[in-house]
C-alpha cells in the first residue's frame, strides 16, 4: 500500500467514524433518561376510604377497594392502548375498546393482552397505608388491616 | 378545466420571436421551471389527471399559510395550550376562519392525496421509469398522515389527549409480541419508539413539545423537499404518464406551450381550491372538545375519522391491527412498482377491460369477506368469547383483521396465476385492501359507540 492511498484511506475510515458518532450521539438526544420506579402513593388513613368500594385516585390512575378486612389496589389502566377503565358491576370496563375484565383483573373479552396489575400495599413506620406501583402482588391479593 | 380562449399550438404559423418568448419565461424563472416549455396535450386532458396532485399542493400551500398565523398565537404548554386555541377562535380577528381552513384543508389533503394515490395507480402511472416517484409519492402520503396526528394533539382537548394516548401505544403494542415471546425485558422495540415519540410513559409536556416541533418545522420541511423532488420527477421521466400510443412520439404537433396555457389553467384551480375551502371554513366550525382530562376518557373515545378504520383494526389486536396490518399495507404500496413491471399498461385506466372486471370483482369479494366477518364478531362473538381463556397469540394472530389480510394476498396470488399478469394481481391486491380499509372505516364512523359496541345508528347509544 502506497503512503497516499494509505493515508487517504484512514482519513475517509476516522471521517465516517467520526460521522457515525455524532449521528449516534445527536439521536440518542430523543431518548430522555426516565426514572424506572414509579412513585409510592401516601393514602394516609385508611379509614377516609368507604368501605366496600372502589376509589379511583385521580392523577395516579388506580382503584383503591377496602372492605372491613383490608385495603387493595389495581392499576385503572387498560391493558390494550392505555384508556382509564370504569368499574362496572362485577368488574372493569374499557371504554374505548370495550375489553372487560373479572373483578380480579382477569382479561374476560376484548382486545387486551395482559391482566391487569395489582399493587403491593403496606403501613409505612408512621402508620400510613402506602401504595407501591413498582411492585406487583397476586391478583385481588389484600393487605391486612387489623 | 377547459383551456376555452387559450392559443393552441398551430405548428409552424407562429413566428420564432413569440416562440422564444413563451418558452424563455419557463426557462428564465426557478420557480416555472417546474414545468417543460412545452407539455403533451395528454396530460392536460382534464379526465385523466383530475389535477388532483396539483390540488394537494395548493392545499398544502393553504396549510402553509394559515399555519404561520396559528403558530404565532398558539403556545404549545399543557397550562396554557388549550387557551390560547380558544383565544385564537374567539379573540383573533378571523382567527376562528384561518383555524377552520387549516382544519378543512388538511382533511381535504387527505382525501385528495388518496384520490390522486387511486389515479396513479389505476393508470398504472408508477410503471417503468417512474418508480421512484411513486415510491416519494407514498412517503409523502404517510408524512400528510403522520402531520394530521401530530396537529391534532395540539388543541390539547379531550379528543386530542385520548387519541393520542391510544396511538402512542399503538406504537408499544409491539410489546404484545414481545411479551409472548417473553422478550420485553432484554428488547422491547415498542417501548423505545413509543419514547421516540411522547417521550415518556404517559401523554405529557414532553409530548406536546415533540409533536409541536414534529408538526411545525420536521413534517412541513420534509415534505417541502419531496414535494419537490416529486414535482421535479415528473418532468425527468418525461412528464406525466400516457398510453403508448403517444410513446416514443417527437412531433411538436401534440404539445401545449406550460405558458400561458397551462400556466392559467393552473392558476384557477388554485383560485377555485382557495374558494372552496374558505367557503367550507365559513359554514362549518373546526371542533373543539372540553379540555384534556387525563382521568377520563370520552366514551366512545374517537380519534378523527381517517383514523377509525385502524381503530376498528386495533380493537380485535393492538399489535395486528395497529401494526402488523398497517405496515405490511405500507411494505405492499411500496413493493408495487419493483413487482409488477409490466409497461404496456402504462397511461390505461384499469389497463384495459380485463383489469376493469378484475378490479370491480375484487372489490365485491372485498366488500362482502370484511362485512360477513363483522356480522360473525357482532352476532355470535369472537374467539374470547367462545373459549375465555384462550391464548393471547390466537387472539392476535387469528381476527378480521389479519384474516382479510392473508385472503387478499392469497386471492392476488391466484389472480397472478390465473391472469399471468402482475399488473392485475397488483390491481386486485390494491382494490381489495382500499376497499376494506374503506369498510373499517366506515364501520369506525358510523356503526361504533360506548365501549366501541356496534350500533346502527347514534340513536340507539345508551343515554348516560
Amino acid at each position: 500500500m502506497k503512503r497516499r492511498n494509505f493515508l487517504e484511506r484512514a482519513a475517509v475510515t476516522l471521517v465516517s467514524l467520526a460521522g457515525v458518532a455524532a449521528a449516534f450521539s445527536y439521536l440518542r438526544q430523543f431518548f430522555p433518561r426516565l426514572a424506572g420506579e414509579k412513585k409510592r402513593i401516601v393514602l394516609g388513613d385508611y379509614r377516609k376510604f368507604p368501605v366496600d368500594t372502589y376509589t379511583f385516585l385521580e392523577g395516579h390512575n388506580i382503584f383503591v377497594y377496602r372492605d372491613h378486612e383490608g385495603i387493595k389496589a389495581v392499576s385503572a389502566v387498560c391493558t390494550h392502548l392505555g384508556c382509564i377503565l370504569e368499574k362496572s358491576t362485577d368488574g372493569f370496563e374499557c371504554p374505548c375498546h370495550g375489553s372487560c375484565f373479572s373483578d380480579v383483573g382477569k382479561v374476560l373479552s376484548g382486545p387486551a393482552p395482559r391482566n391487569l396489575s395489582w399493587y403491593e400495599v403496606y403501613r409505612a413506620a408512621d402508620g400510613k397505608i402506602v401504595v407501591n406501583p413498582s411492585r406487583t402482588v397476586g391478583p385481588g391479593e389484600k393487605f391486612n388491616i387489623s | 378545466m377547459e383551456n376555452k380562449g387559450t392559443p393552441v399550438n398551430t405548428g409552424g404559423v407562429e413566428a420564432a420571436a413569440e416562440r422564444k418568448q413563451r418558452t424563455g419565461r419557463i426557462t428564465r424563472n426557478f420557480f416555472l421551471h417546474m414545468h417543460a416549455p412545452r407539455v403533451h396535450i395528454h396530460a392536460m386532458k382534464p379526465s385523466y389527471t383530475f389535477g388532483l396532485g396539483l390540488i394537494t399542493g395548493f392545499l398544502f400551500l393553504i396549510m402553509l399559510f394559515t399555519g404561520v398565523i396559528l403558530m404565532i398565537y398558539y403556545t404549545p404548554s399543557v397550562e396554557s395550550a388549550y387557551r390560547s386555541v380558544k383565544d385564537i377562535v374567539y379573540i383573533v380577528p378571523g382567527g376562528r376562519i384561518i383555524r377552520n381552513m387549516h382544519r378543512w384543508a388538511s382533511q381535504g389533503m387527505l382525501i385528495v392525496v388518496w384520490l390522486h394515490l387511486l389515479r396513479v395507480f389505476y393508470t398504472g402511472s408508477y410503471l417503468g421509469n417512474r418508480s421512484l416517484n411513486w415510491v416519494i409519492g407514498v412517503v409523502l402520503m404517510i408524512l400528510i398522515l403522520l402531520s394530521n396526528f401530530s396537529g391534532y394533539l395540539l388543541p390539547w382537548d379531550q379528543l386530542a389527549y385520548w387519541a393520542v394516548t391510544i396511538g402512542s401505544n399503538i406504537a408499544a403494542s409491539a410489546r404484545e409480541l414481545t411479551d409472548l415471546l417473553g422478550i420485553t425485558v432484554a428488547f422491547d422495540p415498542g417501548g423505545f419508539l413509543k419514547k421516540l415519540l411522547i417521550g415518556g410513559e404517559t401523554v405529557g409536556q414532553p409530548a406536546l413539545s415533540r409533536f409541536f416541533a414534529m408538526h411545525v418545522i420536521f413534517l412541513p420541511l420534509s415534505m417541502l423537499v419531496l414535494m419537490g423532488v416529486h414535482f421535479w420527477r415528473i418532468r425527468k421521466d418525461g412528464g406525466l404518464s400516457r398510453p403508448a400510443v403517444f410513446a416514443g412520439e417527437k412531433g411538436a404537433e401534440n404539445k401545449l406551450y406550460a405558458w400561458p396555457v397551462l400556466m392559467w389553467t393552473e392558476l384557477a384551480i388554485l383560485l377555485g381550491v382557495v374558494a372552496v375551502i374558505l367557503f367550507i371554513a365559513l359554514v362549518a366550525d373546526a371542533p373543539l372538545l372540553e379540555e384534556a382530562n387525563p382521568a377520563f376518557p370520552e366514551n366512545p373515545a374517537k380519534s378523527p375519522w381517517y383514523f377509525l378504520g385502524i381503530q376498528e383494526m386495533v380493537s380485535y389486536s393492538a399489535f395486528a391491527g395497529g401494526l402488523l396490518v398497517p405496515l405490511l399495507y405500507l411494505v405492499f404500496l411500496f413493493s408495487i412498482p419493483y413487482r409488477d413491471r409490466e409497461e404496456r399498461y402504462v397511461g390505461v385506466w384499469f389497463s384495459g377491460a380485463e383489469g376493469a372486471r378484475v378490479t370491480g370483482r375484487s372489490a365485491v369479494f372485498a366488500l362482502l369477506l370484511v362485512i360477513v366477518q363483522l356480522f360473525v364478531m357482532e352476532r355470535f362473538g369472537w374467539l374470547r368469547d367462545w373459549f375465555p381463556g384462550i391464548s393471547q397469540w390466537l387472539v392476535m394472530l387469528i381476527n378480521p383483521a389479519t384474516i382479510t389480510g392473508l385472503c387478499f394476498i392469497l386471492v392476488a396470488e391466484w389472480i397472478r396465476r390465473n391472469h399471468g399478469s402482475t399488473r392485475l394481481a397488483a390491481m386486485g391486491l390494491f382494490t381489495m385492501s382500499f376497499v376494506a380499509l374503506v369498510v373499517f372505516t366506515v364501520v369506525g364512523i358510523w356503526f361504533r359507540g360506548p365501549n366501541w359496541e356496534f350500533f346502527w345508528s347514534v340513536n340507539q347509544w345508551p343515554v348516560q
